[in-house]
């Protein structure tokens, strides 16, 4: 149709056009002072060394301290009273590098110190964290090609006063005796659900590998470990009473993961990736209810600090950056496209991250949000399962209107994205995962949050869902290729 | 290996990958499945009722050609009730659309529906080619844009229809997702992955192959022997948008389902209630009659810069300058009034 005219189908009236990148700002003077000459552009601006490590840190503190106290207080804020401790993701990356310098030099530098600008709501002032926690995830014993990171985490950290390091291990996630420490309760009994969840693993590693193996795609192996580690973080925060973590995203990442998640069906939850404010399932909450009742708040204070400011903060303040554990997956995955995309966008389009940001900041999920994924935790929609199987028919016999209605299966309990993550397979997956009985191999292991909340929500309930699904082989077959046939030969199984 | 069996009837082989799901099924269980699913969003949407005249936007190309066969065999098989016409848009692009509108007209036999072409020529005086050698190839389809969306209303309006449908498929949409997050096109992200959209005056379009892949649109005009019309557009396309198509078909080969996972994350946002409240609110442009958020419309606004010789959309405040020094070309062409619904002419050429 009017699509192929232009190669460009949906070229509808004005669009907006990305401006071009420029070569110079007008001088090369910093746009701050006026006097020094300029040492890095920052987008269109060119900054001296001097006035960039105030700029940072005003990024910084402005992205953080409106969100300290529980309830905020409006724009004229009070006194900055944390309900709980903080917690620092800390993935030895250079942005968490860079944030952890940041709320060192903010925090616990000369606390208490006279000397200070800023009169008595310096944050240095009183000390506004009591307490001060480092968690780390090391998922080395997952994949046997890397290497344990911990010692050099510890080391990079012990460089600064006052924090203190809580080691992780992803394959926690699997784990009874964690769960039963972060949760302050038992672990549950899984014997009476209609699905598998493959108590048979009772070795933490073995049942992270066995979840991991049985994942269609590298895409879904990198979601499924950010996923785990977000709530690895989350857990561990309750568990030492924190109610603030903060992670060290750059614009940069964050613009990447955004459109990474979109790109995997996550757009219910991009307006909250930016925020979150999580609370364990266990926790009781009343509407209206004020208190702080262990709810703990995820914020990314370097959310509006690029990548490259982030480099030139570690040059400039001469920090080690340990560099994030390489996960040994295929390339091709979601993920790293959308990183390659997005850097590269931004070279010609220097305001491509900050937009997306930007964008995403003003949407909010459509309709009721209150119903949270077991997996994921984050909330999600309803009828996910109706919506995938009229869009896409996967078979004739499936009865649509009873596929989210049929709550002893496990996809009426997950979100969109980690249903995808779980089943959407690539040209090349082996794996097949079945989501809806107990009578089939391989069992899909549960993260001990995920299986606790099923075991609550399913009691003993006795019931197997719908069939199989068929058991697929990769087959193809060379084709003589010209005029159409090239086109959707790739899809050809034979000759007809 | 031996050959499989069809994954979803079980009885035939399969002869196909089907690229949305990579099942393996035979050629007749493709069609069911690719034609229910546009059943299924036709429904879903409640797009017609019956004794609606739809008109089919029928470009020739593949979409089109697709979507017209679909419409016919859908309408038949489930009984909509609904007269259908093809109406079709001539750029004026030489030695592009004198191939395309053969297999329109073509269309036009086989499926005996009544055929109505508009053209940039009658409506605005312009050809593309003019349009073309007056501003450089930069920009041409934001023109072409403009033009042709309104080109397609006054046409519907011509014929008396009640709604448009237009090709565009799961790809389009997608892509348009991705493009409107990256440009902070936030008026157009509200509203991007509506099946169906309608301002006030305008006439209601609908996309019935919203999820349908471009791979299996192709792969359909396949198998059902269907012709058409792959021309690319001789004029360069906007350089950002051709990133975009790259990375979209990247994340295809990752993982098939992101197309579709795009599109669900379309439609599971909205824009924050603060942010509705800011949306500018859509009126009638004074000087033709078409909806419009400015005093004048796109179109008016790109053919009055085309008539002062300037490349890119005059502004309102631009405009308003230059008319106060007394800057108004003369005889400037302007776009005939345009009359919504107007049943007067709605005779199809045919
Ligand atoms: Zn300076
Ligand atoms: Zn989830
Ligand atoms: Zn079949
Ligand atoms: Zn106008």
């Amino acid at each position: 149709m009017m699509a192929e005219f232009c190669g460009n189908p949906a070229v509808e009236a004005g669009e907006v056009l990305m401006p071009r990148k420029r070569k110079f700002d007008r001088s090369r003077i910093c746009v701050k002072c006026k006097i020094n000459p300029g040492n890095l552009v920052i987008r269109h601006s060119v900054y001296c060394k001097g006035c960039f490590t105030p700029l940072i840190f005003t990024k910084f503190h402005q992205a953080l301290e409106p969100y300290i106290n529980h309830v905020s207080v409006g724009p004229r804020r009070g006194a900055l009273k944390p309900s709980g401790a903080l917690l620092i993701g800390f993935s030895g990356g250079l942005g968490s590098s860079v944030l952890l310098d940041l709320v060192y030099q903010r925090y616990c530098a000369n606390v208490g110190s006279d000397n200070l600008k800023g009169g008595r709501e310096h944050p240095r002032k009183n000390k506004v964290w009591q307490k001060i926690y480092v968690c780390y995830v090391e998922v080395s014993d997952i994949f046997p090609e890397t290497s344990d990171r911990t010692a050099q985490i510890r080391e990079a950290i012990a460089r600064y006063d006052g924090f203190e390091l809580i080691p992780v291990r992803i394959q926690d996630a699997f784990d009874r005796t964690w769960w039963e420490r972060v949760s302050g309760g038992a672990a549950p009994d899984l014997a009476g659900l209609p699905f598998d969840l493959g108590g048979g693993d009772s070795e933490p590693v073995a049942a992270l590998q066995t979840h991991i193996r049985a994942l269609p795609t590298p895409t879904a192996i990198l979601s499924t470990l950010s996923t785990l580690t977000r709530l690895l973080l989350l857990y561990t925060a309750y568990s030492v009473s924190a109610s603030h973590i903060v992670l060290g995203t750059s614009l940069t990442s964050l613009s990447i993961s955004l459109i990474s998640s979109i790109s995997q069906g996550g757009g219910f939850v991009v307006p909250q990736a930016i925020q979150e404010e999580w609370f364990p399932q266990f926790v009781q909450r009343t509407i209206g209810d004020t208190s702080w009742n262990g709810e703990v708040r995820l914020v990314r204070p370097l959310r509006d600090v690029g990548m490259k400011e982030c480099t030139a903060w570690v040059w400039w303040h001469q920090l080690l950056v340990v560099g994030k554990q390489r996960i040994p997956v295929p390339k091709q995955t979601i993920g790293d496209l959308t990183k390659n995309f997005i850097i590269g966008l931004e070279r010609d389009y220097p305001s491509t991250v900050s937009t997306i940001a930007k964008t995403v900041g003003k949407l909010a999920p459509r309709g009721d949000s209150r119903v949270r994924c077991v997996l994921c935790e984050l909330p999600t929609q309803q009828f996910v399962q109706r919506w995938k199987s009229r869009t896409s028919i996967r078979s004739f016999t499936d009865d649509a209107s009873s596929m989210d209605t049929a709550t002893s299966s496990l996809p009426h309990y997950l979100c969109y994205s980690c249903h995808t993550t779980l089943t959407s397979k690539s040209a090349r997956s082996t794996a097949t995962l079945n989501l809806h009985s107990s009578n089939s191999a391989p069992a899909l292991n549960l993260p001990m949050w995920a299986a606790t909340r099923l075991a609550l929500e399913l009691g003993s309930e006795q019931s197997v869902g719908p069939g199989a699904p068929a058991n697929e082989i990769w087959e193809t077959k060379k084709l003589d290729d010209g005029g159409m046939k090239s086109l959707v030969g790739e899809f050809l199984l034979e000759n007809e | 290996m031996a050959p499989k069996s069809c994954a979803l009837c079980q009885n035939s082989k399969a002869i196909l990958r089907r690229p949305k799901t990579g099942q393996h099924i035979c050629k007749h269980c493709f069609f069911t499945v690719f034609e229910t699913e546009v059943h299924n969003t036709i429904i879903q949407a409640h797009l017609f009722k019956p004794g609606d005249r739809v008109a089919i936007g029928a470009s020739g190309g593949k979409d089109s050609t697709v979507l017209a066969y679909v419409m016919k065999t859908l309408n038949d098989r489930y009984q909509y009730g609904l007269n259908l016409f093809l109406l079709s848009v001539d750029e004026g692009i030489t030695g592009y659309r004198d191939d395309s509108l053969e297999t329109v007209k073509r269309n036009q036999e086989q499926y005996d529906m009544p055929l109505k072409i508009v053209s940039y020529e009658e409506l605005y005086g312009w050809t593309m080619d003019r349009v073309v050698s007056a501003i450089g190839k930069k920009n041409n389809c934001t023109f072409c844009g403009v033009f042709r969306r309104q080109a397609l209303d006054r046409g519907a309006s011509g014929l008396g229809v009640d709604q448009i449908v237009t090709g565009h498929n799961a790809d389009d949409i997608a892509e348009t997702v991705l493009m409107n997050i990256m440009r902070g096109d936030i008026g157009r992200l509200g509203r991007c992955t509506a099946i169906c959209t309608q301002g006030e005056d305008m006439i209601r379009r609908s996309k019935p192959f919203k999820y349908a892949y471009e791979k299996e649109i192709v792969m359909y005009a396949y198998f059902k022997k269907l012709d058409y019309f792959s021309t690319e557009c001789i004029y360069s396309p906007d350089a950002y948008r051709g990133h975009a198509r790259a990375f979209l078909k990247d994340l295809e080969a990752a993982r098939p389902s992101a197309i579709i996972d795009i599109i669900h994350s379309g439609e599971a946002f909205e824009l924050k209630e603060e942010v509705r409240a800011t949306q500018k609110s859509q009126q009638t442009c004074k000087r033709c009659g078409y909806m419009s958020s400015n005093d004048l419309c796109k179109a008016c606004s790109l053919l009055e810069s085309l008539e002062r010789g300037m490349s890119t959309a005059i502004t309102d405040k631009g405009r308003r300058k230059l008319e106060a020094q007394g800057l108004t070309p003369d005889n400037m062409r302007t776009i005939p009034y345009f009359h919504p619904s107007s049943s007067v002419d709605a005779e199809a050429e045919s």
